[in-house]
């Protein structure tokens, strides 16, 4: 089960950093089209004219593919952000309540927008809405993949929740105690 | 139940819930969530999911990710190092010597990282060690250095600064120049406090290294070409109009790569781990992005937004009063939230009340971004704090008081701009025609 479970999130975490590959590369070869397009030009001769159809769009819905299933991954790696003085003051029987309770609560609400963002892909598909653009991408599949992240967080969060209950400690806490880079921006 | 009540309540029961324990993102959205259920018969699950994937797939946005990636492959090259190496001969004969390096290299990495606590970490690993090595006074090598790394927010790149400019809708290539200006103008002003406490206090300080020669500083200065390579190809490309911000996030990701790869610190794991990095911070922001949305979108539902600028308004302030009244809530806010939630709570809540107030939301972005870096070195809550105490194994609050004085000059920064608008919004306004 351990295994099964963070085969899964790995999976979704590795999937969400393709999609941010991809971006990067479809942009790239934009620009280098560009600076081809002006090479060519500043020796006289005619532009090959390289053009990513629907870049913005496609990009913009690969961004919010990546960002929703890198949750689960993100959480266990502690690096979600979250308000811990209060957890840092309590002695260690008291923060084990309250961590209990964060990841009930954050369960319970990751639960509902699993929902919502389900509902809202699956009446996407329902009628057929499709992007603006010359490539006419299915709206519901990058809907589908931000529901699915959120899926897979569901369950981390259940798995952290069962992890405490048994007595652990959540897998993030030694991550949460020394820094990450960059996290606040 | 009345609005007062109400936004009452959803105070109280957003700090319950963030100080509980729940991650931001969700205590935000759960947030808006009870806001809708008190006071609005629109389906709430709807406005959730509208106002997610409405957040969530941006192309502006994209921007993030590309910059954050280009940040964590810069940390694992060996571009500190150089830049200490090439900066430090030409700082010995200012008053302060090498504390300046500190000031000088933090602005200069600040110029391709998008992050405060990354830059500081970036620059402390190499100079902190060298600095008390040559005995410079503790107190000010870790205090200069937590004041200054936190210039990578308000010089661009900068992750508070796309994420200001997605949540209000402005153009993130005019920000970022916007804040080039009030950027060296704040590295200056750092420039000038280590200058007049050495020449207070010269017992304090070490003796010199023995001088150089012309030349070899020459040759110490070219390691410094990658990074000023970098900075043109980047800050050159937006400022020229020749790129979109998330266009030269990629050049500068590109860049980055080769630098890595030419000087041999490219290896599978490096850029593996640069990758997974970039990939949880940016879901990290990004989710709460997702989460102030709903929050923004609940708020204009519940109309406390308008209420409370209407009621600002009849106060009839003048800005002058408002700003000193924004900015002494910002301090006490900075104490105890991170920069991000601070912008986007800012903008789900009293956006109405700054454009009503009148002030350009170019220039509001700056002001904003100042008040986080203050927020970044002011205890309990401080990543630059928490980023320094890792690496000397200081207390929070001895670091804080460490940094007291760059703090106060932050607070000088935010009078100068708000007395002479222009160091801010001159230079975006000579930007070629960005696209």
């Amino acid at each position: 089960m351990r295994h099964i479970l963070d085969t899964l999130y790995r999976s979704a975490l590795w999937l969400s950093a393709a999609c941010l590959v991809a971006i990067a590369l479809l942009i790239g070869l934009q620009v280098a089209g560009r600076l081809l397009d002006a090479a060519l030009k500043l020796v006289g001769l005619d532009p090959v004219g390289i053009i990513v159809l629907s870049l913005a769009e496609i990009a913009g819905y690969l961004l919010a593919a990546a960002s929703f299933l890198a949750l689960a991954g993100t959480l266990k790696a502690g690096a979600h952000i979250r308000v811990t003085l209060v957890l840092a003051a309590l002695g260690e029987k008291r923060r084990r309540a309250l961590e209990m309770w964060a990841l009930g609560a954050a369960a319970a609400f990751c639960a509902y927008m699993t929902f919502s963002l389900c509902r809202f892909a699956y009446y996407s598909w329902l009628f057929h809405e499709i992007s603006p653009g010359l490539i006419r991408v299915p709206l519901a599949i990058p809907q589908a993949a931000m529901a699915f992240g959120m899926l897979v967080l569901t369950i981390a969060l259940l798995d952290e929740l069962v992890i405490v209950l048994k007595g652990g400690h959540p897998t993030f806490r030694r991550a949460e105690d020394v820094l990450m880079l960059g996290k606040e921006g | 139940m009345g609005l007062l009540e109400l936004a009452l309540l959803l105070m109280v029961l957003l700090f319950a819930i963030l100080a509980s324990g729940v991650w931001i993102a969700l205590g935000l959205a759960a947030c808006a969530l009870a806001a809708m259920l008190i006071n609005t018969t629109t389906p709430p699950d709807q406005a959730l999911a509208t106002a997610m994937w409405t957040a969530s797939n941006s192309w502006d946005l994209t921007a993030l990710p590309m910059f954050i990636w280009m940040g964590e492959v810069l940390y694992r090259t060996r571009l500190a190092e150089d830049m200490f190496e090439g900066l430090a001969p030409w700082m010995q004969r200012l008053p302060g010597r090498l504390l300046h390096v500190n000031v000088v290299s933090c602005t200069v990495f600040a110029a391709v990282s998008g992050s405060s606590a990354a830059t500081c970490a970036t620059i402390g690993r190499i100079s902190l060690p060298e600095l008390l090595k040559r005995r410079y006074d503790e107190r000010m090598a870790i205090g200069t250095l937590a004041g200054s790394g936190t210039l990578g927010l308000l010089i661009p790149p900068s992750i508070i600064m796309i994420v200001y400019a997605a949540a209000t809708e402005q153009s993130i290539a005019r920000l970022f120049i916007a804040g080039v200006v009030p950027g060296i103008l704040l590295a200056l002003l750092f420039m000038g406090f280590i200058m007049i406490w050495a020449m207070l206090n010269r017992r304090r300080m070490p003796p010199p290294d023995p001088p150089t020669t012309f030349v070899n500083r020459l040759v110490a200065t070219r390691r410094l070409a990658p990074v000023i390579l970098l900075i043109l190809g980047v800050i050159g490309a937006i400022y020229g109009g020749l790129a979109s911000a998330t266009e030269a996030a990629v050049v500068g990701l590109a860049l980055a790569l080769a630098l890595s790869w030419w000087t041999g610190t490219l290896t599978k794991k490096t850029f593996v781990d640069a990758l997974l990095g970039a990939t949880r911070t940016s879901c990290m922001i990004a989710f709460i992005l997702a989460g102030a949305a709903f929050l923004t979108a609940a708020m204009g539902f519940t109309g406390i937004p308008r209420a409370l600028a209407q009621w600002v308004g009849a106060l009839e302030l003048s800005q002058w009063q408002l700003l000193a009244a924004l900015t002494l809530f910002y301090i006490v806010l900075g104490c105890f939230l991170d920069g991000i939630s601070m912008v986007v709570l800012t903008t789900s809540v009293i956006m109405p009340l700054v454009e009503k107030a009148g002030f350009d939301l170019i220039w509001f972005g700056v002001y904003v971004v100042l008040v986080v870096e203050m927020a970044q070195i002011t205890p309990p809550v401080g990543f630059n704090l928490y980023v320094l105490q890792g690496m000397t194994g200081r207390n929070i609050f001895t670091i804080g008081a460490y940094a007291l004085p760059l703090f106060l000059l932050m607070v000088v920064a935010v009078v100068m701009i708000a007395a002479f608008p222009g160091l801010v919004l001159w230079l975006p306004s000579t930007m070629l025609d960005a696209r």
